[in-house]
C-alpha cells in the first residue's frame, strides 16, 4: 500500500491571495512576450527547396514545354490526376503534349510524377495554395502549370543532389 | 439652456458612454486573453480590431431567433431584457466628474442624476438582474440552463449579502447614501484620506465579491462550461444572447466605477483638490479602468472555484468578515 503524504498548507497558502498574485504577475508578464502565432496571408509559411508544393510543368529557354508526353508520370500517378494527350512536332524532341491536366483535387502531392519523369519536365513548386470557386476550375491546364526554368531551378538542383547518392 | 435639454444630452452622452465602454469591453477581454496566451487575438476588422464588436454586433442580428419547445415564450423574452435593463440603469447614478461648463453652457455635476439614496438604488436595481438569470435559466426548459440558472441567483444573493455590508462600512464612513457625497469627502487632495488606505479589508472583500456578483471567473457558476454546456442561456440565440452579454459587461463597468468611486476616491485627483472636469473624467476613467482589466486579468489566471468552495467563501468567511469589519467601523466611529 502506497501511503500518499499530503502536503500540508501554510497560512500563506491556504488565504490564497499570495498565490494568486504570484499567478497574476505570470499573465501580465505574458502580456509582453513575443507572440508567437503565425499571420498567415500576410506572412506565408518559409518554404525551400525541400518543400513539395504542387506540380508545375518546366518551360524550356524557348518556351516550349520540356515535356516529351511519355506518359510515365500518367502512369506513376496513383491518384490518377494526370491526364496527357500528345501530338507530333517539328521540334528536336518530336512528341510534346497537346493537352497536359493535373486535376489539383485529386492530386495527393506524392511527388511520383516528379520522380518517374526521364525529362526533368514535372516539379514540386513551392506553390501551396489552393482555392477555387468551382470544381471545374481545379483541371489545371498547361497555361496553369508552366513555369520557367529559372522558378523551379532550386528544386531542379536539389532533386539532382538527392539522385546523385544512388 | 432648457435644464430639460441639459439632463437629455448628459443621459445619451452617458449611456451611449456605457453602450460603447461594454462593446470595447468584449473586444479587450478577447485582445487581453490573447496576449496573456501569446495569441494576436481580433486583428482583421479595422485597426487593431477595434471595430470587432460591430461585427459581432451584425453577426447577433443576422442569427435565427430560438425559442426551445416547452419553454414558456413570454419569460424567456423577458429574461434578456431583465438582465440588461438593471445593469445599465444602475450608471445613472455613478458621479463620474464634478461641474461641467462647456462651449459656455453649465451642464451641472456629470452625472444622470446626484440621488440622495443612490447607494440604495445602485443596490436595489442592481439586484433585480438576479431574476434575468434565474427566469432564463427556468423558461429555457432545459437542465442545463435550470441548474446554471439556481446555481448563479444562489451565488449572487449570497455576496450580495456581504457586499451590501461593505457598502455599509462606507456609507458609515460618510454619512451618506449619496455617490457624490462619498466622492467630495475622499477629494481632500490627499489620496491617504481615500477609503482603501482607512478600510483596506473591506476593499479587499468587496473587490472579491464584485467577482461573484457579477459572475464572473472566478466565480462564474452561471456558465461554467464544463460542467453545464453554458448555464442559464444555453438556449439563447442571436440578439437575446448578445443582451444577457451585454448585461454582463455593463454590469462589470458599473461595479468597476462603483468600486472606483467607493473605495479609490471616484473622481478625485490626487494632490489637486479641484481639478478642471476634464482631469477628473480621466483619473475616474484610469481607476474605473483598472478594475475593468482586474475583471479580465484575473478571468485568465485562474481556474474555477468548486461550488461549496464558492458558498464556503461566501457565508463562512467574507459574511464574518464583513460583519466584524462593519462592527469595528461603527465603534471607532461612535468612540471618535
Amino acid at each position: 500500500m502506497v501511503i500518499v503524504k499530503r502536503k500540508t498548507l501554510t497560512l500563506a497558502e491556504r488565504l490564497y491571495l499570495p498565490e494568486i498574485l504570484r499567478g497574476m504577475s505570470i499573465t501580465f508578464g505574458k502580456m509582453f512576450k513575443p507572440k508567437i502565432t503565425r499571420q498567415y496571408p500576410e506572412e506565408p509559411l518559409p518554404t525551400n527547396e525541400v518543400t513539395r508544393g504542387q506540380p508545375r510543368l518546366r518551360a524550356l529557354v524557348d518556351g516550349n514545354l520540356a515535356c516529351v508526353s511519355c506518359g510515365l508520370c500518367e502512369a506513376a500517378c496513383p491518384a490518377y490526376a494526370i491526364t496527357i494527350d500528345g501530338q507530333e512536332t517539328d521540334r528536336f524532341i518530336e512528341r510534346e503534349p497537346e493537352k497536359f491536366e493535373i486535376d489539383m483535387l485529386r492530386c495527393i502531392l506524392c511527388g511520383f510524377c516528379e520522380e518517374a519523369c526521364p525529362k526533368e519536365a514535372i516539379f514540386m513548386s513551392t506553390e501551396l495554395e489552393l482555392a477555387g470557386f468551382t470544381r471545374a476550375s481545379f483541371k489545371y491546364g498547361i497555361d496553369k502549370l508552366k513555369r520557367s526554368t529559372e522558378e523551379l531551378a532550386p528544386r531542379m538542383e536539389y532533386i539532382k543532389r538527392i539522385n546523385q547518392r544512388w | 439652456m432648457n435644464p430639460f435639454l441639459i439632463i437629455l444630452i448628459k443621459t445619451s452622452v452617458i449611456y451611449g458612454g456605457l453602450i460603447g465602454a461594454a462593446a470595447l469591453m468584449t473586444l479587450a477581454e478577447r485582445k487581453f486573453s490573447a496576449w496573456m496566451q501569446l495569441r494576436h487575438g481580433p486583428n482583421r476588422v479595422g485597426p487593431w480590431g477595434l471595430l470587432q464588436p460591430l461585427a459581432d454586433g451584425i453577426k447577433f442580428i443576422f442569427k435565427e431567433e430560438l425559442c426551445p419547445d416547452g419553454a414558456n415564450p413570454w419569460i424567456f423574452r423577458l429574461a434578456p431584457i431583465l438582465s440588461a435593463v438593471p445593469a445599465m440603469l444602475t450608471v445613472a447614478v455613478i458621479p463620474f466628474a464634478g461641474n461641467v461648463t462647456l462651449f459656455g453652457v453649465d451642464f451641472g455635476n456629470l452625472s444622470i442624476t446626484d440621488l440622495d439614496i443612490g447607494v440604495l438604488f445602485l443596490v436595489a436595481i442592481g439586484g433585480l438582474s438576479v431574476y434575468g438569470v434565474i427566469l432564463g435559466g427556468w423558461a429555457s426548459n432545459s437542465k442545463y440552463s435550470l441548474l446554471g440558472g439556481l446555481r448563479a441567483s444562489a451565488q449572487m444573493i449570497s455576496y450580495e449579502l456581504s457586499l451590501i455590508l461593505i457598502i455599509l462600512c462606507v456609507v458609515a464612513m460618510t454619512g451618506s447614501l449619496d455617490l457624490r457625497a462619498i466622492t467630495e469627502a475622499q477629494n481632500t487632495g490627499n489620496p491617504l484620506s481615500w477609503n482603501v488606505f482607512s478600510q483596506p479589508l473591506a476593499f479587499l472583500i468587496f473587490v472579491i465579491a464584485t467577482f461573484a456578483e457579477t459572475n464572473r471567473h472566478p466565480f462564474d457558476f452561471a456558465e461554467c462550461e464544463p460542467e453545464l454546456v453554458a448555464g442559464f442561456h444555453t438556449e439563447y440565440s442571436s440578439m437575446k444572447f448578445a443582451l444577457f452579454f451585454l448585461g454582463e459587461y455593463c454590469a462589470m463597468i458599473v461595479m468597476a466605477c462603483l468600486t472606483a468611486t467607493l473605495f479609490l476616491g471616484g473622481y478625485s485627483v490626487p494632490f489637486w483638490e479641484d481639478a478642471p472636469w476634464f482631469i477628473q473624467l480621466g483619473t475616474f476613467f484610469a481607476k474605473a479602468g483598472f478594475f475593468a482589466f482586474l475583471f479580465i486579468w484575473v478571468r485568465w489566471t485562474l481556474p474555477r472555484f468548486r461550488f461549496d468552495q464558492l458558498m464556503h467563501l461566501g457565508w463562512k468567511v467574507f459574511l464574518p468578515l464583513a460583519l466584524a469589519n462593519l462592527l469595528v467601523t461603527g465603534a471607532v466611529i461612535s468612540l471618535a
